[in-house]
């Protein structure tokens, strides 16, 4: 079973090792990636300073492998990861990161937006928002 | 004996992240209302998993030794 979690943000060296690790993969034409940012949303005149995410690990893991195995049925794609962030993700850091590549374009803007919806409708990750009044509230997905 | 496993608002609520249970030849049913009592559940949303799957009737289960069982929150992440 593939790993989607770190701990943390996900660093841009990260991302940057990721694409690099791809170039040596000669029949891929298209890369396309989906990155999401905690944002400091504001609830009733506070703002979140971050976004503590918690798991149930091992299904997640299970989720994520179906997930991976319906993306290549649906699509013609080369190679597919996603990653996610466990623990506490201030605001500005990346906490998801979903990676398509394949022979040609169109295929990997579908992929991506069928990826992150299945990873935020299917997979059991918890957020919980935290604001700079150091209160919080579970996170709700839209 | 089975694992129950609580995440997210659910963990919250029941103060832990997950007990032993004895079912002793209960149905599933009886054993969720049980836990559901005892913490307050019963105004909270989840969904519940068994052996990390998701079960959309639970009343026609019967759960069996060391079956892992799981409270899940709406999911909420990316």
């Amino acid at each position: 079973m593939k790993k989607i979690f770190l701990e943390g943000a996900i660093p841009s060296e990260f991302i940057a090792d990721s694409i690099a690790k791809h170039q040596s993969k000669h029949s891929i034409g298209a890369h396309n990636i989906f990155l999401g940012q905690v944002r400091a949303d504001e609830v009733d005149g506070k703002k979140v300073s971050a976004i503590e995410f918690t798991a149930y690990e091992e299904m997640a893991l299970e989720k994520a492998h179906e997930i991976r195995e319906a993306a290549f049925e649906k699509f013609d794609l080369t190679c597919l990861h996603i990653y996610h962030s466990l623990g506490n993700v201030a605001v500005g850091g990346v906490c998801i990161f979903v990676f398509v590549s394949a022979p040609r374009r169109k295929q990997v803007y579908e992929a991506t937006e069928w990826l992150v919806n299945q990873v935020k409708t299917e997979v059991p990750i918890f957020g919980k928002e935290i604001f700079e009044n150091e209160e919080s509230q579970w996170k709700v997905n839209s | 004996m089975i694992q129950v496993k609580y995440f997210g608002m659910i963990a919250e609520a029941t103060s832990k992240e997950g007990e032993e249970v004895s079912v002793s030849g209960k149905p599933f049913s009886e054993v969720l209302s049980e836990i559901s009592s005892k913490y307050n559940l019963g105004d909270l949303s989840y969904q519940v998993a068994v052996n990390k799957k998701l079960v959309s009737n639970p009343a026609d289960l019967q759960l069996n030794e060391g079956d892992e069982i799981a409270f899940l929150p709406p999911f909420s992440g990316g």
